[in-house]
């Protein structure tokens, strides 16, 4: 009786992994990411990433519809959305960039050259489109954490009060701005 | 109607294969011997359908044919052929066309070595493979099929294939680990007939093992590659990220690692035997797992494989049922397993299986490192993240009670060992280890933290223990060339493996403490220094390959003021995805490789440039081809050999 019950240890173990694994299927992990949906920006104070003598803070952002895109050179995936995202700028779109910087760990002490990646991200932007109206450089990651980052690209939609309104981790394509994005700035619209 | 063919030919395969797992099964259970004969043509008829189809792959990329939705996403016209070829496994649908190669090309090699098996046996396994490639061919045809038309509109030209992948690292990375993947599930098939038969004597074990050995050799050849590619393509100097898709081959391997040294208890004692048939089971759940993980979207991972969840729901359903299926199985037979023999604490049975304890936990580790984020949002308690930190912490803690027991448990003899004597050679190995290894550091760095110097200490510790071991049971023959020969294949794979796993050790220690990296902006004739070695910048050319422009950096190295080398560092531009690559320039030593990855041009004819200096590295993967061989070499075992004789008689 020991025994047998002791055999069917690994299949109990496997059938609940499968419940798991079927509810992480279809409850869209990519949303449920950020505790911060329905709550307001976290208040904060950044430099901008080209100039850093001009401070950004929560309070700069109010006002207007918009979306915080985080973003790097380093991260493949972004540089492909600056095309679609420069588009969307064209049409209208608020766009902020937060500029995530992967080389630089605050934990680890590293070096870090300001004006190699100014250079860096102008050039990226000249080549594959600009769709910014600014960026905010979080190098401590303070911003990010608060946010629930956990990578790049990830774009939060945030209203005129500053309520967070949507959490996107990947990338801005056209499909996703229909069904997602589209829909929810409708609503925003009195 | 070429791509019409391939598909069709699929087609014919599937049905040969749903009569692969049908007959021989049916007539397993009833003891219809006509219906077990089939199996080996049935086998040996699915592959050539399945090669047919992935000639016809082949051969419609290699003439452009965009009409292909697969063809049209990851070629394009001005592809070198030998990429339009990986091209073809460069994408999700071709990805599992080659899957179904390796597992039709599988189940033909065992439906053609098996005759000797008792053809109940041999029925079974070839059956179980049957339903495997069922279930893939299933979803190849009805979600993921690489034949599908772009009409009437098709582009004029091809998206091309990714440039990362336009590599050779990733023209064999990924046959490798599909070979390895596969290869366990001939393991699986194995463990499943040995329970359907109900028979788990150590014959299936005796079966089991070259085949386990050979699928381990390749997944472990295919991790190494991964990882080289990773260094050099990458273009950050980095070989190991605990990325999903990563831990995602990492798993399989660590339990098929425990599979074989369990299989080997079981085969020599005739123990552990529902635990062995677990672990068979268990690496290949792990195989689809890992599978599930890559292509259903369920977590995110830096690879951009295709995702989608209705893919995502096929292999969970397709896992659910064999997994769930052979634990059943497992479950209800086990308790019918009784294993004989004795054997006191200190034994080579002990010594084994507190190294199976240490890869499961291992396992256990990376799987919930890997899945716990998605499940701890799944029970509503928020985000979490489980980075690279946590992964390094829990390797660094476990790497060092395997080291040592690594170095000790060749030693034991099966049943019983005295202590003494044993404590005493264990003593002298200890004693050389901290001279040789003081030595060795001491004379090659200026500073050396206690976690280098003790990480460092656990690889020479498993060298010398090994070679001492080597050297004790050559001397026990009269002569040296008589007690080399004695020794075994077997024998000889254990001392490649574990020397393989030395060198990785130390090769992980050392790189992550000493490599040192630099960004400097030069321009023409200036230079920089890092570690001795002095950079000269001799400026920068246009570059125009078959797809691609860009840019290449030169750098002549000097040491001492003597040459060293020439680097030659791209930066490339592709010309139908416009996407930037960089290929990073190594000069690679057995001691330590220079990388020069070049940045931007910061006007003025001055550029950024990012030089590391790493020691050690390229050990990684010297271990890992060390690990691989002693996957291989004991194909080449007299044992398995004989086996093959005596088949032949039988027949």
């Amino acid at each position: 009786m020991n025994k047998k019950f002791l055999g069917l240890v690994p299949l109990l173990i496997f059938v609940l992994l499968c419940v798991f694994l079927y509810q992480g299927l279809f409850g869209n992990p990519r949303e449920l990411q950020t505790g911060r949906l329905g709550q307001t920006m976290p208040a904060f104070e950044l430099p901008d990433l080209m100039d850093e003598q001009k401070r950004w803070t929560d309070q700069d952002l109010l006002g207007e519809v918009y979306l915080l895109n985080v973003w790097g050179t380093w991260c493949p995936t972004c540089i492909a959305e600056l095309g679609y995202l420069t588009e969307l700028r064209e049409q209208g779109v608020r766009i902020i960039g937060l500029y995530y910087e992967q080389a630089y760990d605050p934990d680890f002490g590293d070096q870090f050259d300001i004006n190699y990646l100014r250079t860096d991200v102008q050039q990226m932007l000249a080549r594959a489109g600009d769709p910014y109206q600014f960026n905010i450089l979080d190098l401590e990651r303070t911003l990010a954490l608060d946010l629930g980052v956990s990578g790049a690209p990830e774009t939060f939609l945030v209203d005129k009060n500053g309520k967070i309104i949507l959490h996107h981790t990947g990338d801005i394509n056209p499909r996703v701005w229909r069904s997602k994005f589209a829909p929810a700035i409708q609503e925003l619209q009195p | 109607m070429i791509p019409e063919i391939g598909y069709f030919s699929l087609v014919l395969a599937m049905g040969l294969s749903l009569l692969l797992c049908i007959f021989p099964l049916w007539g397993a259970y009833t003891g219809n011997l006509r219906l077990m004969r089939t199996a080996p043509s049935l086998a040996v008829g699915q592959c050539l359908l399945v090669l047919f189809s992935f000639g016809v792959l082949i051969y419609i990329t290699l003439t452009d044919d965009f009409t292909v939705a697969y063809v049209a996403h990851h070629s394009s016209s001005t592809l070198p052929w030998y990429y339009k070829v990986t091209s073809t496994w460069g994408g999700h649908e071709g990805a599992i066309l080659l899957w179904l190669v390796m597992q039709a090309s599988w189940t033909a090699l065992v439906a053609m070595m098996s005759k000797s098996l008792p053809w109940v046996l041999r029925a079974r396994v070839l059956g179980v493979l049957g339903f495997l490639g069922v279930g893939f061919m299933l979803y190849t045809l009805w979600m993921s099929s690489p034949f599908e038309r772009l009409l009437p509109y098709y582009p004029v030209e091809g998206r091309d294939l990714n440039p990362l992948l336009q590599d050779p690292g990733m023209i064999i990375h990924p046959p490798l680990l599909y070979m390895g993947y596969v290869g366990l599930s001939v393991s699986f098939s194995f463990a499943i007939a040995a329970l359907l038969t109900g028979k788990l004597d150590n014959t299936w074990a005796k079966w089991s093992r070259p085949w386990t050995m050979a699928a381990w050799g390749f997944l472990t050849l295919g991790i190494t590659i991964g990882s080289w590619w990773a260094y050099a393509e990458l273009g950050w100097g980095g070989w190991w990220f605990w990325d999903p898709v990563e831990n995602a081959s990492l798993m399989p391997w660590l339990v098929a690692t425990a599979l074989l040294h369990s299989l080997a208890i079981t085969e020599k004692r005739g123990l552990f035997k529902s635990w062995t048939v677990l672990l068979a089971i268990a690496a290949f759940s792990l195989c689809l797992l890992g599978t599930f993980i890559v292509r259903s979207g369920i977590i995110v991972s830096v690879h951009a494989f295709a995702t989608d969840p209705d893919r995502g729901l096929f292999i969970l359903s397709f896992l659910a049922l064999v997994v769930g299926g052979s634990l059943a199985l497992y479950g209800l037979r086990v308790s019918q397993v009784y294993s004989e023999g004795r054997y006191k604490l200190v034994s080579r049975e002990v010594g084994l299986w507190v190294n199976n304890i240490f890869l499961v936990v291992a396992t256990l580790i990376v799987l919930l490192g890997t899945l716990l984020p998605m499940i701890h949002k799944e029970l509503g308690l928020g985000s979490i993240s489980i980075g690279v930190p946590f992964f390094n912490q829990m390797f660094a803690i476990l790497i060092v009670p395997f080291a040592i027991l690594m170095g000790m448990a060749p030693m034991l003899r099966w049943k019983q060992n005295k202590l003494p004597p044993l404590a005493k050679k264990w003593v002298g190995i200890l004693v050389a280890t901290i001279v040789i290894t003081s030595a060795w550091l001491f004379s090659s760095f200026d500073e050396i933290s206690t976690l280098t110097y003790l990480a460092t200490a656990l690889a020479v510790w498993i060298c010398i223990a090994t070679v001492v071991d080597l050297v004790e049971k050559v001397s026990v023959h009269p002569s040296t060339a008589q007690g080399l020969k004695r020794l075994g294949m077997s024998y000889w794979a254990m001392v490649l493996g574990h020397v393989g796993i030395a060198f990785v050790i130390a090769s992980v220690t050392l790189t992550s403490a000493y490599s040192v990296e630099r960004s400097v902006v030069m321009k023409k004739g200036e230079i920089a220094t890092l570690n001795d070695y002095e950079y000269r910048f001799e400026g920068v050319n246009e570059i125009r390959g078959p797809n691609y422009g860009g840019h290449a950096g030169e750098v002549t190295v000097f040491k001492d003021g003597e040459y060293v080398t020439l680097l030659h560092a791209e930066k490339r531009l592709y010309d139908v995805g416009m996407q930037f690559m960089t290929e990073a320039a190594i000069d690679d030593g057995f001691f330590r490789d220079l990388y020069l990855a070049l940045g931007e041009s910061m006007g003025n004819g001055a550029w950024s440039l990012r030089i590391y200096h790493k020691p050690y590295v390229r050990w990684m993967w010297l271990g890992g081809i060390l690990i691989s061989l002693a996957g291989f070499i004991v194909l080449a075992d007299k044992r398995y050999r004989r086996r093959k004789q005596t088949s032949v008689e039988h027949a």
